[in-house]
């Protein structure tokens, strides 16, 4: 180990060639040309083979070879242990936990051993390099500055003394630029409101999609629902009975068929009444509302059955069943829409329309 | 042809020479090995989301072997019992098939998914350091400006991978992206069909996105965090003021040895970590959330944490709905929208806000303690107060859940919180540093207290103060000037003790000789004295 | 018959307090002294009126008898006498049936301690025959749901798809509210959904079939008994006792919120130990 310190006398060049200089007298001349000055570069232990030295290395090696044999654990648990999900407590579902645990200490062990082997191990260091920042000479920045200028004259002077070849330049760059962005903006456009209905503003239950008859609610696997499998004080959650009714082709479909008592289902009747919208909506002490919120487009689907709200998880907007689903917190700010609801010959669930306020979140054209 | 004898000792040499004789490596390499760095604990922040991004890059090329950026529909055949026979997209079940079929798969998942946070957090951290200490005034905007761009890339990088699984969470996150995009005035609707290629969800925005996720984003993310390095490279790290510690100069370790082997092991160490984590704790259990169907949806539906502040955002806006004739505004835009551009905006302008503001151009290579400004402290602390009262709420569901809490007032907490809460800290940091900054200026005047309390002759009781400099014919100190350094505030710091205990916050390079104070010589081991009760 | 009860309910509802009893406390045991008072002579009317109830409780099978007894000395103050509710108090219990009565009174829902947002679960005050008997005795007096006799668990062995379509169920109808994981979530106001880590198969089927408190009801035309078994199945095998394969911890599947405390407190910890431990001085 080398011990300097720092020497007040500025370092003078010297010839690297000369035999006569140490290794370490090379070193410092290419820190001397790196502006570079060793204030400190001493060993951190009195004399060789210190019991200190001798204890950092012991502890050194033994992380060492405490990474290698987490390593090899790794590797065995990798190779050898069931790793197989399986349902219940087995012994599959360590697998990970063995592999992260293992791996972690291995790397955290070599990690540690590289660290003290700097820390402790390497001599203590204090050096000090200048640096140079600010601008360049002023006579370099001169010359660039001219050196461009003359490229530019060159260039765009020489299109100024030649109108046609201005005109050429123009005719060419702006629809070649045009050109370069075409197919991306052109192949990502689609027109929101193409379509008929206008997806946008239709959903699964528009009866375009049963030949015009009205569409009956449907459960997740498309089988109808009656008026009887909700019981009071019950909610579920309906597609509409088409095919792929339940899918994420119709995302804006789901909706919530809610089984009211009696008294609430008079209030939310009384108030779906007195809207224009929502009159005649409801079949008795049934009601359906989009499960969609209008805030952000998650389901609005936590209904709680004695105060009669809906929450969504997603923004907690809440919206109050017996006030035409008007919300009554959070930031929502239009109501959930109403689905007409009916019943067909064969007592199954219809919807008498589609929804007549617009579905989903919302957005600036939305009437 | 006789052949010549290979002297392997000589092949190194021949090797270098030959490398030198076509790239001119020797002054560069030289530069390169020289390097001088400082050395604090606060620089290695960065570091982490270095090793992060590279732990990402190593596990995510693993997934791109199983997965399938599709969304046609397939029944699931697996062995995880709860889901067989259940139609999914291909997305998701190629997701599933890597967790559960594919040997260490779920294991490299969620080193993924950890690595990803701990970018994320480190970013954050590491933009936090900067901010606070001045770093990125002059010369260093470009760069601050860079870390910005790295965290939104890392945010879209993140959103991205997060929906990418097309489980039962992340389609849900998909469908308030889609609904913040239709919530932009005029132009909504086109850009959401845009990006989903129609309606919501459609059967293209998973392959969309897996391409944004894999390429694109990963792509900007290693140019910009090459050129953030290189520009730490060229413009040279910055430093804590200090002894021998000028504006001109480093002070540190040169990059090799020391230093690079330092670095090295951090980078175990962040390994390390991301395993450790990814072995410990599971995360995003996507076999429970099952495929994503619109109608579906769990409590406590959040998007990871360092998307949480929009969320938060989103559920503190009041529901004011703005109509202009028969168009609208709805409420959403103003915080995922607005809020989104705003919250980088200022901070992508703040180097210039600053200077213009203190008319300083002047280049600065040392860092500031951040008691020295408090302004700066104080609008800082704003910044992240709203940060964390916006991420916060954005859990608020689970809060109100888990510490009965109600709801309603979790979300009122949030709304005054925002609003109060950064000019309450505000307030409370100016102080605080106004605090520190006078507690520094009278040790320097006055000593560092010694905890000896002296009876003077006419019974007063005073405590004896040790002088950090030279003290005049009365025994009491010359004032001293503050530099903008540590203060040592304890006797240990000055070599009470012998030995000195280490430096823990802030590294000592010799605490028993260091020159405590710019007008004060080195103390060295033979003139240190007791410090006695001064009889 | 009910010269106990002002005791046992005061015992009861201060036993929870540490501090001395606040002034609501105070008159709140006053209104319970109040209320047993009046128990007190509505008990002495009903020993020198006996003619209806006499007849009534001829009909009453002896369990049911035993459950009247529990029932007259615990929750007559709020269900009324014979259940017939008490108004702004406790709701008539006609008619909800055993279901119900397993579900609130097992899980410690009921007695209640006091009006509040949401009943919460807590240690039951009665044990399982007591129980049955009470639910032995609302049955008998208004009919209602029962749980069914028999495994509530389907046997993966015969039925292999049973999982499967019970996490299907489950997602559909529980997951709004319950989360996920089961792990429970926020209402508004207050209220919540509880957790379903160490919810019985009993219990599970007693509270989908009634809908207590705000939850809605799931009734057999909705869900059959077979669904409602898959569910359970599902809730049982699956959330209950399958270890999360992912990790020692799995962070209570609280979803993304706990995983970004995680990183803060275990990943950037670690770390920025391990920084001050490489800076630091050697």
């Amino acid at each position: 180990m080398t011990t300097v310190h720092h020497d007040t006398e500025p370092a003078q060049p010297v010839d690297v060639h000369d035999p006569k200089m140490t290794r370490f007298d090379i070193v410092k001349e290419g820190l001397r040309r790196d502006e570079i000055e060793i204030i400190t570069y001493e060993s951190q232990f009195q004399g060789r083979d210190s019991k200190a030295e001798k204890r950092v290395v012991r502890n050194i090696a033994l992380l060492f070879m405490l990474s290698g044999l987490a390593a090899l654990v790794f590797l065995a648990a990798y190779i050898w242990w069931p790793w197989r999900f399986e349902l219940g407590e087995t012994m599959s579902d360590f697998y990970t936990p063995i592999l992260g645990i293992s791996l972690g200490v291995s790397l955290f062990a070599l990690g540690f051993a590289i660290l003290a082997w700097a820390k402790k191990l390497l001599p203590h260091e204090v050096s000090i390099q200048a640096r140079h920042d600010g601008a360049s000479p002023s006579d370099e920045q001169l010359i660039t500055g001219q050196t461009a200028l003359f490229v530019g004259d060159e260039l765009a002077g020489g299109v100024q003394r030649r109108p046609l070849l201005k005109g050429a330049i123009g005719l060419a760059a702006a629809p070649l630029g045009i050109v370069a962005a075409a197919p991306l903006i052109g192949g990502l456009i689609e027109n929101p409101h193409k379509g008929s209905p206008p997806p946008l503003f239709s959903t699964g239950f528009n009866p375009v999609h049963n030949n015009g008859q009205p569409v009956r609610l449907a459960r997740e696997d498309g089988t109808p629902i009656r008026p009887e499998d909700i019981s009071t004080g019950g909610q579920a959650t309906v597609f509409p009975g088409i095919p792929h009714g339940a899918t994420n082709e119709f995302a804006d479909s789901p909706t919530l068929l809610i089984h009211l008592r009696a008294d609430d289902a008079e209030e939310t009747r009384r108030n779906a009444e007195a809207d224009r919208r929502n009159a005649g909506s409801m079949y008795g002490d049934y009601v359906a509302y989009s499960k969609i919120c209008t805030h952000a487009g998650c389901p609005a689907s936590l209904y709680e059955q004695q105060t009669n709200r809906l929450l969504c998880p997603c923004h907690q907007s809440q919206f109050l069943i017996t006030r035409n689903a008007q919300p009554v917190f959070g930031p929502a700010s239009r109501r959930l829409p109403m689905l007409p609801l009916g019943v067909d010959d064969e007592g199954y669930f219809v919807a008498k329309s589609d929804f007549k306020d617009t579905v989903g979140p919302d957005f600036w054209e939305r009437p | 042809m006789k052949r010549r004898k290979v002297d392997l000792a000589q092949a190194p040499v021949a090797v270098a020479r030959g490398t030198d004789e076509r790239f001119q490596a020797a002054t560069p390499l030289r530069a390169l090995l020289n390097k001088v760095f400082p050395d604090h604990w606060s620089f290695l922040l960065g570091e982490i989301a270095l090793f992060s991004f590279i732990v990402l890059l190593l596990t995510g090329v693993f997934l791109t072997l199983f997965f399938d950026p599709s969304m046609k529909e397939v029944a699931y055949d697996g062995p995880y019992s709860a889901l067989r026979g259940t139609e999914m997209s291909a997305a998701y079940e190629s997701s599933l098939r890597l967790s559960f079929e594919v040997r260490g798969g779920l294991f490299m998942r969620q080193m993924h998914h950890w690595a990803a946070l701990l970018f994320m957090a480190s970013i954050v951290v590491h933009m936090a350091r900067i901010f606070f200490t001045g770093a990125y005034r002059k010369p260093r905007e470009i760069n601050w400006v860079i870390g910005i761009i790295l965290f939104l890339l890392g945010f879209f990088a993140g959103f991205t991978g997060y929906s990418l699984p097309d489980d039962g969470l992340s389609g849900t996150g998909l469908r308030i992206a889609s609904a913040i995009m239709l919530s932009f005035p005029i132009i909504g609707t086109w850009l959401s069909a845009a990006v989903f290629g129609g309606e919501f969800p459609g059967h293209l925005i998973i392959g969309r996105f897996y391409i944004a996720h894999v390429l694109l984003i990963p792509g900007g993310l290693l140019a910009l965090i090459s050129i953030h390095l290189a520009l730490v490279f060229k413009q040279k790290h910055t430093q804590w003021p200090g002894p021998m510690r000028t504006n001109t100069n480093v002070v540190g370790e040169r990059m090799f040895p020391r230093y690079a082997l330092k670095q090295g092991g951090f980078f175990m160490a962040c390994f390390g970590t991301i395993a450790l984590l990814a072995g410990l704790f599971q995360i995003n259990p996507i076999w429970l959330f099952g495929p994503y169907r619109a109608s579906e949806v769990s409590s406590a539906s959040q998007p990871d944490w360092y998307v949480m502040f929009m969320d938060g955002l989103v559920r503190l806006m009041p529901n004011w709905q703005i109509y202009i004739g028969n168009y609208s505004i709805p409420p959403l835009f103003w915080p995922a929208g607005v809020g989104l551009g705003v919250i980088f905006t200022l901070p992508l302008l703040w180097p210039w806000l600053e200077s213009r503001k203190s008319g300083d151009k002047r280049i600065h290579n040392l860092l500031e303690r951040p008691r020295d400004n408090p302004e700066r402290v104080g609008i800082g602390a704003m910044a992240f107060t709203f940060f964390l009262v916006a991420t916060i709420s954005g859990a608020n569901d689970v809060i109100a859940d888990k510490f009965h809490i109600s709801l309603n007032a979790m979300t009122w907490a949030g709304r005054i919180g925002l609003i109060v809460g950064p000019p309450l800290m505000y307030w409370v940091a100016v102080r605080i540093c106004l605090g520190l900054q006078q507690h520094d200026r009278e040790v320097l005047a006055h000593g560092v207290e010694t905890g000896i309390i002296r009876r003077l002759p006419n019974g007063q009781f005073v405590e004896v103060h040790q002088p950090l400099g030279p003290v005049d014919d009365h025994g009491h100190p010359e004032p001293l000037e503050y530099g903008g350094w540590v203060v040592p505030k304890k006797m240990n710091r000055v070599g009470a003790l012998a030995p000195a205990i280490k430096g823990f916050f802030f590294p000592v390079e010799k605490p028993a000789e260091a020159p405590v104070s710019p007008g004060m010589p080195p103390v060295s081991g033979k003139d240190r004295e007791e410090i006695g009760s001064g009889r | 018959m009910t010269s106990d009860t002002p005791a046992k309910r005061r015992l009861r509802v201060f036993s929870r307090g540490r501090k001395a009893p606040s002034r609501a406390r105070r008159r709140f045991g006053a209104a319970v002294r109040m209320l047993a008072a009046l128990a007190l002579a509505g008990g002495i009317y009903t020993a020198f009126a006996p003619g209806a109830f006499a007849e009534d409780n001829r009909q009453l099978s002896a369990a049911a008898l035993e459950g009247k007894q529990l029932f007259d000395n615990s929750c007559i103050s709020c269900h009324g006498r014979d259940a017939q509710g008490v108004d702004d108090k406790g709701p008539s219990l006609i008619g909800v049936g055993a279901a119900s009565v397993e579900f609130q009174v097992g899980t410690g829902r009921m007695p209640m301690v006091r009006q509040e947002a949401q009943a919460e679960q807590k240690k039951p005050q009665f044990d399982e025959t007591q129980t049955k008997q009470l639910a032995q005795y609302i049955q008998e007096l208004g009919g209602g749901p029962q749980i069914p006799q028999g495994e509530l668990v389907e046997n993966l062995e015969s039925n292999p798809e049973a999982l499967a379509r019970g996490g299907e169920l489950f997602r559909v109808n529980c997951t709004s509210c319950h989360g996920f994981g089961g792990g429970g979530g926020a209402l508004s106001s207050g209220k919540f959904a509880p957790a379903l880590h160490d919810a019985t198969p009993e219990q599970i089927y007693a509270a989908m079939l009634t809908g207590p408190q705000n939850m809605p009801v799931f009734g057999d035309n909705q869900l059959t008994p077979d669904e409602k078994r898959e569910i359970i199945t599902y809730i049982t095998l699956q959330l209950q006792q399958d270890r999360d394969p992912g990790g020692l911890f799995n962070l209570g599947r609280y979803g993304p919120s706990t995983e970004g405390v995680a990183v803060f407190l275990v990943g950037i910890t670690l770390l920025v130990f391990t920084a001050l431990w490489i800076a630091g001085k050697s």
